[in-house]
């Protein structure tokens, strides 16, 4: 992925000489430690052959599987020390190459494989060092993986597990406070938040809720063209423990909208939410959504076909599909109508 | 000859020169690239396979030192390596498997030996997929797994149920799909889980709204695709997004012509094959995906075959091997 064309050139002899020892290089290399596994060769030799080899090239999986059983047939397996340090010499390791390739899936197994075998793991100097890494990319989905590997392995060293959650929640909270468009953390936020709130009272989980509401409307206000921010909103209302409740949040919604639209008319996302908020009130409550609002959509949704062409396809099945249900003629006009401002 | 029509002054799709390159990979010696790419040459060859296949070409490569070459890979565990002599692994069993039936070569491996291997794969409690011995689990293996059981008529003799769960708990607020609970949308994992419930019949715990609504937000304004927000547009999402489109029956919530301009803009025209994005160097697996796109997004300038986008191959394939039946459970008001 992502390696630039140059404009083409013949190879210069020294550039090819180059290229031919390191091909040599590494298949003398690579022959050697093959051949080593094939023969069950399990010595520091390995080890050392073994760790060029995956500087070269942290793909190999087969290697990093031979390496795993040299570790697990060398004498000083059986010794815990020797185990705790041989495995976090290991962890050094990796940490050196993690870098060349953040996203090498191999490298993370193996890991995962180094934690899970030594004695004495030290899971909150896990977290730290994802941290770290998610400070460079934050949206590396490895490093989130990881991270909750330890979390689960961490909730099995503590007698309230519900402490590790709440870290868990608050290192979100830190992340989007950072950035508030950043995906992977409220995307890490979805999946803790309903365990943060089964541990609360019933009047607790009502102001969580609202405080998180807050949160992700400020991020709604901030960037208005964000989709993940308006999906986290419609979690939210789904989130709520009554009718009642998400209607407001939908009403609130649908505020919140023309606002927007007020700064700034031919705003897309603002306009698609403005029909998907109109059109969960209709099934949730028919009666709660006027005319004008249902002849509203159906414009808004012309509109849409102008500004956002390449989604013409949906915003035409969202036309016809309302239109029958409304029992309306389903818009097909490609001039921008005037959008009232309506009343809701 | 090389048919290039000009659409719009960009060029058409370069035939002969995709071809071309597909047949020159097996010869670059010379390029590090070669040899540091040797632990998944199976996939490679797949997909060059699928490439040739599409673009109707399937004679460039020669049939029995494909055939030859995938059983050599095949190890005593009944799974297959990347390369001969590589260890088992679900990624490369699945290549193994789809090139043999492209090859109509099936029964040339013992059916029981490979079915073995991929339900010894299974946690028989959690339902949950591990890619090797090793444990490493993705909703990724539980699509492969399913995929390869299904070749050999044997879906049943895996827990089903348990990966159909296992892939449940992978969907998020989205609609989307990750690569495990917890794990955040990516279109990728989104065709896996997609393609996984089709196999199984299972598609009805699918958000089709909210997940169709997503998809179609990949298209970038270069009418390229994305892989999630925020990131940058690669070809093989013309892949991973489409497909899981097609299954939805939602291709047209996307503007297909722009699509296959992006792809097109992406090809390598003087040595062939397609990159990630334009002025990038091309390899084997985006013009594979590339092709496959272009397939699904119907490009009319050449015709392409057909490709089925539950196992990225050829339709008169899966066709052929009694494979469509996952269309036949897609949910009645999917209009499929």
């Amino acid at each position: 992925h992502g390696r630039r064309r140059e404009a083409l050139k013949e190879p210069t002899v020294d550039e090819k000489e180059q290229n031919r020892q390191r091909v040599e290089k590494y298949c003398a290399l690579n022959s050697s430690v093959m051949d080593l596994r094939s023969k069950s060769v399990f010595s520091t030799d390995a080890l050392n052959q073994t760790r060029r080899l995956l500087e070269l090239n942290t793909e190999l999986h087969t290697v990093w599987n031979y390496r795993r059983q040299v570790f697990m047939q060398l004498d000083i397996w059986q010794d815990p020390e020797e185990r705790q340090r041989v495995l976090e010499e290991e962890l050094r390791f990796l940490m050196e190459i993690i870098m060349k390739n953040i996203k090498s899936y191999w490298m993370w197994n193996h890991r995962v494989w180094a934690l899970s075998s030594l004695p004495r793991p030290e899971w909150q100097r896990e977290l730290k060092l994802v941290a770290k890494l998610l400070a460079v990319d934050a949206r590396n989905y490895h490093g989130w993986d990881y991270r909750r590997f330890v979390v689960a392995r961490l909730k099995e060293t503590v007698v309230d597990e519900r402490v590790v959650d709440e870290q868990e929640f608050a290192f979100t909270t830190e992340q989007i406070k950072r950035d508030c468009a950043n995906h992977s953390a409220w995307h890490n936020r979805s999946k803790l938040l309903p365990a943060v709130l089964s541990s609360t009272s019933e009047a607790a989980q009502a102001s969580m809720l609202e405080e998180e509401t807050k949160l992700i409307l400020n991020a709604i206000y901030t960037d208005p063209d964000d989709q993940n921010a308006w999906l986290y909103y419609e979690w939210l209302v789904s989130m709520q423990p009554s009718d009642t409740s998400r209607l407001i949040l939908l009403r609130n919604k649908v505020t919140a909208i023309r606002e927007l639209l007020e700064l700034e008319e031919d705003s897309k996302r603002p306009l698609i939410e403005l029909v998907i908020a109109l059109t969960a009130i209709d099934c949730m409550r028919p009666e709660l959504v006027t005319n004008s609002e249902k002849q509203e959509c159906l414009e808004t949704l012309s509109v849409l076909q102008c500004i956002d062409a390449y989604r013409v396809g949906r915003y035409s099945d969202m036309n016809r599909i309302l239109a029958q249900r409304w029992g309306l003629a389903a818009n097909s006009s490609t001039t921008k109508p005037g959008l009232a401002v309506v009343e809701p | 000859m090389d048919k290039s029509s000009e659409h719009n002054g960009s060029v058409g799709l370069l035939v002969d020169k995709h071809v071309e390159y597909v047949k020159s990979l097996d010869k670059r010696h010379d390029e590090i690239e070669y040899w540091m790419t040797e632990h998944l040459r199976i996939s490679g060859v797949y997909w060059g396979a699928v490439s040739l296949h599409l673009l109707r070409k399937s004679d460039a490569l020669r049939k029995d030192d494909i055939i030859d070459y995938v059983l050599r890979c095949q190890n005593a565990d009944g799974g297959f390596g990347g390369h001969v002599g590589h260890d088992s692994h679900l990624l490369y069993t699945m290549s193994a498997i789809q090139l043999l039936v492209m090859y109509d070569a099936l029964n040339r491996v013992n059916a029981g030996k490979v079915i073995g291997y991929v339900k010894s794969l299974q946690d028989e409690t959690t339902g949950e997929v591990s890619g090797d011995v090793w444990g490493e689990k993705d909703t990724r293996f539980a699509y492969i797994s399913l995929a390869i059981m299904s070749f050999f008529d044997a879906v049943d003799q895996l827990n089903v149920d348990g990966v159909v769960e296992y892939v449940r708990k992978a969907m998020n607020y989205d609609g989307g799909f990750g690569s495990g609970p917890g794990g955040e949308s990516h279109a990728a994992q989104v065709f896996t889980c997609l393609a996984a419930l089709a196999i199984a019949g299972r598609l009805d715990i699918v958000d089709r709204e909210r997940l169709s609504g997503w998809l179609a937000e990949r298209q970038q304004k270069s009418g390229g695709l994305n892989g999630r927000p925020q990131k940058l547009e690669d070809v093989c999402y013309s892949w991973w997004v489409l497909s899981s489109l097609n299954i939805l029956a939602r291709v047209h919530w996307v503007d297909c012509q722009k699509l296959c301009d992006y792809i097109l803009s992406a090809q390598d025209v003087d040595n062939g094959g397609i990159a990630d994005r334009p002025g990038d160097i091309a390899d084997v697996y985006h013009t594979c995906f590339g092709i496959a796109g272009l397939s699904l997004a119907g490009y009319d300038k050449y015709s392409l075959a057909e490709v089925d986008p539950v196992y990225c191959m050829p339709l008169s394939v899966i066709k052929s091997a009694g494979l469509r039946k996952w269309v036949d459970k897609v949910p009645e008001n999917w209009e499929h």
